[in-house]
């Protein structure tokens, strides 16, 4: 196989952007109409992961060991999208085809059989991957909703039960489907540490326009059933260091948290914690009550609510970096921050201007911005 | 922004020099991003129509040249790749039509939502703002009230008992000012919610007939 010819060859292919994914569906689904039904209605998503994941490969193609590790994870996530090793070579064919059309008069037999070759290398390490997972959990979680909860116009918190375990570490989150939008699959995060009864409990807001939280905050009926994927998510508790905790929740970045603080609760000596709750408004303090409740049952656990625009509030005012910095340096403490982009990215900056060392900084950004 | 494109119209040279967008709102800099990326969108759906063409017409080139050089498969007659590489192109616009639909209406509801929240603190301020007035209200009356209840005449009595006259008018006033205020108040905003469900209800039936080759069973 030569590595230089194939990197060529792609940077000739992938020049015409959309246009080449484009082209390999709509093959692969002439090919086989069956594969239609494992992508979801849209497919411009879809396009921009498979582009994005082919210039991985191609770029990490010399460098064996990174590739085979991301290759492995790419194989166990297909499975919750019902991808079996039967559709490996439907792709391989498909995958040929299109570059072959966009490599035009430099699609030789020599580059044709360098691409085969480095495609079945790919589709092996991933169908081993998949097959090892196989044996040690099912391709996704089927899940029933138990009880809903719209708590404001647009954030809601629901409790599910599967049928099979999940084993999870609460701060950890899985994606979710419904059969609402199918093949478009979320993350959201447990709002509590792994329970006996198999049940569990997600906080979620509505982003305007956003395909499935629509759903789960105003579609979602007790008796509903969802897919979970395996669970995933590095912000977990580190319970080696056994010092203080500052937990820092933005809006439903509350959920992860509330896990960690579960958790703690377990322990035989918990670390003193504290938990900020922000919100822009008063009513954006979903989950106040619970957490009052919990403080009051905890005496090592302080909750300090904070609003940023809603100066009828008698608590603590402003944004969340301003309002734990008036309350200590933070410097002995391990921090978790979960919640929107610009307040995750903001606290994680005020805790280093505190000097918070980086390693004691855990967080978990959930992607949107506060509306 | 002054360009639009959809199926069947083709992005020109002169309408990407032409192309004007709004400024951003208030406290950002440059031009509105939204737009702006729009713009990108029809720029990149039109190089990629064009590569697309260029591939199909290399292709027929190719063909061409070899059935000018006598190679015996490419005689004339119908080809099975042809047809093919013919359906990929058809299911492409196909899938692209389908996809430019789907963001359609994630952008309407997007605005839609946006537009309920920004109306929904409008509502909530001018309420608040209505409570302070009436509060206000309330008390000027009752204070007045008071004065008047003090000022009788024909209530001589013990210091005490005059406070507890004025004090009782006061409140008696208050409370009838901020009843009367809350009803009316109230009954404004059952007309309100009873107009939009009324509004909602058409709108959802309207769309509804929009879309007759859906089962309606299928709609949110």
């Amino acid at each position: 196989m030569d590595i230089q010819r194939l990197k060529e060859s792609f940077a000739r292919v992938a020049m015409h952007g959309d246009a080449v994914p484009l082209f390999f569906y709509s093959d692969l689904f002439l090919r086989h109409p069956e594969a239609r039904d494992l992508f979801p209605v849209s497919m411009a998503a879809q396009r921009d992961r498979l582009v994005h994941a082919l210039a991985k490969i191609v770029s990490d193609v010399d460098n064996l060991d990174e590739l085979a590790v991301y290759l492995q994870g790419l194989g166990r996530d297909h499975r919750k999208f019902g991808t079996v090793a039967e559709h490996y070579p439907w792709v391989g064919t498909s995958l040929l085809a299109t570059l072959a059309h966009f490599n035009g008069p430099d699609w030789t037999p020599e580059v044709a059989a360098d691409w085969k070759a480095a495609y079945e290398l790919v589709a092996q390490v991933m169908i081993a991957a998949a097959n090892d997972d196989a044996g040690t959990r099912p391709p996704f979680w089927e899940a029933t909703v138990l009880a809903h909860e719209l708590r404001r116009f647009d954030i809601a918190t629901f409790r599910l039960a599967t049928t099979e375990q999940l084993d999870y570490l609460p701060g950890q989150s899985v994606s979710m489907e419904s059969a609402e939008r199918p093949r478009i699959w979320r993350f959201y995060s447990m709002a509590n540490a792994p329970r006996d009864d198999l049940t569990m409990d997600f906080h979620v807001r509505m982003i305007d326009g956003g395909a499935l939280s629509m759903v789960l905050t105003r579609g979602l009926d007790v008796g509903a059933k969802l897919r979970l994927g395996p669970p995933v998510g590095a912000l977990t508790y580190d319970t080696g260091p056994g010092r203080d905790v500052l937990l820092v929740a933005g809006s439903t970045g509350l959920a992860p948290l509330k896990a960690i603080i579960e958790q703690v609760a377990a322990l035989d000596e918990p670390p003193s914690a504290h938990l900020f709750f922000g919100a822009r408004t008063v009513d954006g303090l979903y989950d106040l009550a619970d957490l009052e409740k919990m403080a009051a049952g905890y005496p090592w656990l302080t909750v300090i609510p904070a609003v940023s625009s809603d100066p009828s509030f008698s608590g603590e005012l402003g944004r969340l970096p301003d309002v734990i910095a008036r309350h200590g340096s933070w410097r002995d403490h391990d921090a978790y921050v979960s919640g929107p982009t610009s307040m995750v990215e903001a606290t994680a900056t005020q805790l280093t201007a505190l000097g918070v060392p980086p390693g004691q900084i855990h967080v978990e950004d959930f992607g949107w911005s506060e509306p | 922004m002054t360009v639009t494109s959809r199926n069947g119209k083709r992005l020109t040279p002169d309408q990407v020099q032409s192309a004007t967008f709004p400024m951003a709102r208030l406290g950002r800099r440059g031009y509105d991003e939204e737009h702006v990326r729009a713009f990108c969108a029809l720029v990149q759906r039109e190089l990629v129509t064009l590569l697309n063409e260029k591939a199909a017409l290399w292709e027929e080139v190719d063909r061409l040249r070899r059935r000018v050089l006598g190679d015996p498969d490419e005689q004339p007659g119908y080809r099975l790749e042809d047809g093919h590489i013919q359906a990929v192109r058809i299911l492409s616009n196909a899938q692209q039509t389908a996809d430019r639909y789907v963001a359609d209406a994630q952008q309407y509801s997007r605005h839609l939502a946006e537009d309920a929240r920004r109306r929904r603190d409008q509502v909530l301020a001018e309420a608040r703002e209505h409570a302070e007035r009436v509060l206000e209200e309330a008390h000027r009356q009752a204070t007045h009230a008071a004065e008047m209840a003090i000022s009788e005449p024909e209530i001589l009595t013990s210091g005490d008992r005059r406070e507890l006259t004025a004090e009782l008018a006061y409140l008696r006033t208050f409370s009838d000012v901020y009843r009367t205020h809350l009803r009316a108040y109230l009954e404004a905003l059952l007309r309100n919610v009873e107009e939009w469900e009324r509004t909602e209800k058409s709108a959802i039936a309207a769309a509804r007939a929009d879309l007759p080759f859906l089962p309606a069973d299928r709609l949110p």
